[in-house]
């Protein structure tokens, strides 16, 4: 969600800036763009259309009353990483949200908003600087979240900031044990603040588990803090990531201190352990975890080790250690496209073969792919970086006809391809072949309720997008454990839900994502925010470019206007609108495929000052 | 240990994974062992439970605690035997396809350990150490009066002496054994070890999804009491007609049976605990369902809808055979397999499903109200049913079925309402609206 933090100097936001859509905002700068970007790459009636479309399906997102009245709204808005989003291709996964919408894969909910009847849980982070606690922690959230878990992390870092100011540091005695008055003080203002925060939104705001980012260096300082949330209901689960092992120490080093002047012109390795030791002689104590009394989950060497030990949790921090074991931090990426066009594009029950422009789609498609990732290698060595081998590529399909015929390509050329039953498309159910004129006419009824939530809407005998969301749950713990590059083939309305987990989309947002048929959309991990990036296939006939008409026809109120020959459901040729464009890493010489354009994100600057992120 | 590469990319179908019970007896080893072996057999994942406990017998069938003593040259030889005898056929069965394979034995020594991760290795095959290490007396006291005891090696024998020999039987393992990397120098093995029946874990260097799967499933496993209730929707107005799929309302008798439901449930309940109702999303189920207690929780769940019959969906058999003839052989050929166009096969289905056994296990209580082939494939796994057959069983309607999984199995209780209702079981080859189902399709 966009815009979901007011700005201090105007508390009482207008209609407009609460509902404020994911694809577009209003009245802000970033609107702006949008609307040049707009005037760009808009084409009049589809443009508006789409545009009217996302508005309406953002209507339904949550009240923020709670965060414009809370000392945590004012923080995020002195913080830097809380950015604002203005299109689904920056990681939505900081933005503060009032998170009602956000849970794509929520199997039920309660009268409480919470689930498993677990009640609330801190999950409260252990670990010195440059241990991965912030890769981990939005990693957990992102997932928890999906599972329709209310999560939120709470960064110390940011109070830190906001209460000694921008730019300012904290007395180089702040994590003394014998640190003089002055200090303590304001250590315990800062912490006192940050809880105040934590108990404040799981109480009030129906929060259910608070992800608390922070050192946490000593057994004693964990033992206050258990005792402290108990007192207010608050169960913890602390999470510890502990390092021995020296090269993995001195790479996360290497990442964290990437943007700091201080190590300007340093020898890498020089520059890592300078930056150690500086963590060493700042936190002088700090004891790993070993307190049986508490539940606690020790995550050794970035998930080569865990060890648990469980008092009274369950199902929760079972499913925490099933998807941190899936986890890993090696860098690589996935590429989504869509399959290609089929004889009987309209009829879902066919699983038709694909056209003769079909195969040809997904001929032209393999080698853009192929092409892309040589050239990717290639500039990386023309910008000094390392000769390695291009990682290894796998292929999912879904068990539809035309995804398996998709991936006929790079079957020839010797990639394996897998089939996952799971990633078949949503099923249309009654919607089949229908019109939109038809579907209006027969189930006014459920067209009404449709309007009012297209994400759970189910029509009769059909998925709802919420039904695909559950059902691709266990793909997405493959995709976390996946270590080559993947490529899926699949169907729009998968694509969809696949990529809202990855970049962090709302809901409501969910089945109005569109992807054009002649762009491969790339996205590189990272550890504060995922990357997404988008790659044009050359070539394609425009009329299959468009999106799927072999969804569900009305995602929409209102007269949709045929757009396409194709008609029905389609999206505008040149995709995703109101990015924030870039040119990005152009290759030049690709005489087959245009550059790639590259989307800008935030994650290098809201890592920038991580630095100095060491309470 | 380095998974093998094909240069393109590692495919988890190419892993073969050897799980190695470790632990003294009467750690619940072999209730591990035959609960993961049920999962993922019902997953379709070959697995194979190899007792070494079961080559040794067939040398010494009544062993006395003495047998065990590791000073014992005789004994230790003989087990030694039996341990290779197991591997062989292991390594034989993993040779032919197999997938999953369960070594259940203590394997109490690093040096035993070691033997059988070399052996494995050299094969291409990945080792998954799953220790269970339990220091609670009156538990392992408890498992051996009920589990060991009835063990063949004590047959015909005075309990309370068989009990004390058993536990001198421990006492032999304990002399030489050694907690997974109990001393640091097993740390590059894959390994879970469970302490306490979960109240300590540790998870070491998982290498691949389906290990990852493995683990959590045996991290869900719980040995409270409790049941679980199956029971199909109330007869529709599709039964009626013989139609398959759709989204009927139910027949004047499935609305009686939904009314009796409570009854029915409050009476195989016994005492008044309230259960969490799971229904599928379609009407003939919740409409069964909606006169539960209201201390019941009802979820509803979309993973639990009928089979997609694709094309096939409201039609009767007659009417695919006549529109579908190939698909209609094709279908009675190969039933688990069989994908109706546009559609589902039961092997879709499991799949959909394994979300639904996950949550069952780690749940108490539950009574689910769902459909006749979703029916059959969660009585599949529960009582270990063969994909051949699971299609095929009758599951009559207007019956409440009540399961109890115990140490070694499950139990099965059944209850009929007594409300008269049409068959929709069909044998192979029949497009009968209704038939009466064979003797052996009984489950």
């Amino acid at each position: 969600m966009s815009d979901r933090t007011p700005a201090p100097e105007s508390p009482q936001p207008s209609p407009a800036h609460q509902t404020a859509p994911c694809l577009a905002s209003s009245g802000t700068p970033a609107d702006e763009v949008s609307r040049a970007n707009a005037r760009r790459y808009g084409t009049g009636n589809s443009h508006s259309y789409w545009h009217r479309q996302v508005h309406l399906g953002d209507v339904c997102t949550g009240d923020n009353k709670a965060d414009e009245e809370s000392s945590t709204a004012e923080i995020a808005a002195n913080a830097p990483r809380y950015r604002r989003k203005s299109s689904t291709f920056i990681d939505g996964i900081h933005d503060v949200t009032a998170d009602s919408d956000m849970a794509p894969a929520q199997l039920y909910s309660t009268m409480s908003g919470r689930l498993f009847h677990s009640g609330r849980i801190a999950i409260v982070m252990v670990g010195l600087p440059a241990r991965g606690k912030t890769h981990i922690c939005v990693s957990m959230a992102r997932y928890l979240q999906w599972l329709g878990v209310k999560t939120r992390i709470f960064h110390l870092g940011d109070y830190r900031r906001a209460t000694v100011g921008e730019g300012e540091d904290v007395p180089e005695d702040y994590f003394f044990p014998n640190a003089s008055p002055a200090s303590v003080m304001l250590r315990q203002k800062i912490l006192k603040k940050c809880r105040e925060d934590i108990y404040a939104w799981l109480n009030h705001d129906n929060g259910q588990v608070a992800i608390y980012d922070a050192v946490n260096p000593t057994a004693s300082g964990r033992m206050s803090l258990a005792k402290e949330f108990a007192k207010h209901d608050v169960q913890t689960l602390f999470l510890e990531s502990y390092v021995d092992d020296e090269n993995l120490l001195r790479e996360n080093a290497r990442n964290v201190k990437i943007n700091s002047p201080d190590f300007e012109g340093m020898d890498p390795d020089e520059a890592a352990k300078l930056y150690l030791r500086r963590i060493e002689m700042k936190i002088p104590i700090f004891e790993t975890m070993t307190e049986n009394e508490l539940n606690y989950i020790k995550m050794i060497n970035a998930g080569q080790k865990f060890f648990y030990n469980n008092v009274s949790f369950n199902y929760l921090s079972h499913r925490i250690v099933f998807y941190l074991t899936n986890t890993h931090i090696k860098s690589r990426t996935t590429f989504f496209v869509r399959a290609g066009v089929a004889t009987e594009e309209e009829s879902f029950k066919a699983d038709a073969p694909l056209s003769e422009e079909g195969h040809n789609y997904a001929r032209i498609m393999c080698e853009t792919i192929l092409n892309h990732r040589e050239q990717e290698r290639e500039s990386l060595k023309e910008q000094g970086g390392p000769d390695v081998p291009l990682r290894p590529l796998s292929v999912w399909t879904s068990t539809r006809m035309r995804t398996l015929q998709t991936a006929e390509p790079f079957t020839e050329r010797g990639y394996k391809v897998r089939q996952r039953s799971q990633m078949a498309q949503i099923n249309p159910g009654v919607c089949e072949k229908l019109s939109e004129r038809a579907i209006r006419r027969l189930y006014p009824d459920e067209v009404e309720k449709h309007e009012l939530d297209p994400y759970h809407h189910r029509w009769p005998r059909a998925e709802s997008y919420h039904d695909l969301a559950v059902r691709l749950e266990p793909i997405i713990l493959e995709l976390e454990r996946e270590q080559n590059d993947l490529l899926i083939i699949a169907h729009e309305s998968v694509l969809r839900v696949l990529y809202a987990y990855l970049m962090h989309c709302s809901t409501a947002a969910i089945p109005a994502l569109k992807f054009p048929r002649n762009e491969i959309i790339e996205i590189i991990p990272a550890a504060y925010q995922n990357e997404a990036k988008r790659i044009l296939i050359p070539g394609l006939d425009p009329r299959i470019v468009p999106s799927s008409p072999e969804g569900i026809r009305i995602p929409v109120a209102g007269e949709s206007p045929a757009l396409f020959p194709g008609g029905g459901l389609s999206s505008p040729p040149e995709g995703l609108e109101n990015l924030t464009i870039s040119p990005g890493i152009s290759t030049p010489s690709l005489a087959t495929s245009p550059p790639p354009v590259r989307i800008v994100s935030t994650s290098k600057e809201a890592v920038e000052d991580k630095l100095l992120d060491q309470d | 240990m380095a998974p093998r590469t094909n240069g393109i990319g590692v495919q988890v179908e190419d892993t073969k994974i050897c799980v190695v019970m470790v632990g003294l007896p009467a750690r619940g080893k072999s209730f591990i062992a035959q609960k993961a072996q049920r999962y993922l057999q019902w997953l379709s994942i070959d697995a194979q439970t190899f007792n070494v406990g079961n080559y040794r017998r067939t040398e010494a069938p009544h062993p006395s605690a003495d047998f065990f003593d590791l000073s014992n040259a005789e004994g230790e030889k003989r087990r030694r035997a039996a341990a290779e005898a197991a591997m062989h056929d292991m390594l034989d069965w993993f040779r032919n396809g197999g997938v999953i394979g369960i070594l259940d034995a203590t394997n109490s020594t690093k040096e035993r350990r070691k033997w059988v991760l070399d052996t494995c290795t050299k094969e291409g095959i990945e080792v998954l150490f799953v220790e269970s290490k339990c220091d609670d007396e009156a538990m392992i006291m408890a498992n051996i009066r009920d589990v060991k005891l009835t063990s063949p090696d004590y047959q015909g024998q005075d309990p309370e002496q068989a009990a004390q020999d058993f536990k001198n039987r421990i006492q032999n393992y304990e002399k030489v054994y050694k907690s997974l990397d109990e001393d640091g120098d097993e740390n590059d093995y894959t390994y879970l070890k469970i302490m306490d029946v979960g109240s300590q874990v540790i998870i070491n260097r998982i290498r691949d999804y389906l290990q990852s799967r493995v683990v959590y499933y045996l991290m869900n496993l719980h040995i409270r009491p409790r049941s679980v209730w199956l029971s199909r929707h109330g007869e529709s107005l599709y039964n009626l007609d013989g139609r398959i799929g759709g989204d009927a309302d139910l027949s004047p008798r499935g609305h009686q049976y939904a009314q009796k439901l409570p009854q029915l449930v409050r009476d195989s309940v016994g005492e008044d605990r309230p259960l969490t109702v799971w229904t599928s999303t379609l009407k003939r189920t919740i409409s069964t369902a909606r006169f539960l207690p209201e201390n019941y929780n009802q979820l509803q769940w979309k993973a639990l809808d009928e089979l997609d019959a694709g094309v096939c969906d409201g039609m009767t058999y007659q009417e695919i055979k006549d529109v579908y003839p190939e698909d209609f052989v094709q279908r009675d050929e190969d039933k688990y397999n069989y994908r109706y166009r546009g559609g589902e096969s039961y092997r879709d289905v499991v799949i959909r499903l394994e979300p639904i056994i996950m949550e069952l296990e780690r749940s108490e209580d539950i009574i689910i109200v769902t459909h006749q082939a979703i029916l059959r494939c969660i009585y599949a796994y529960f009582m270990k049913k063969d994909q051949s057959k699971s299609p095929w069983m009758n599951v009559p309607l207007h019956t409440l079925i009540k399961l109890t999984p115990r140490a070694y199995g499950t139990d099965e209780e059944r209850f009929s309402a007594d409300i008269p209702a049409v068959s929709t079981w069909r044998g192979k080859g029949s497009t009968a609206k209704h038939e009466n189902p064979t003797p052996g399709a009984n489950i």
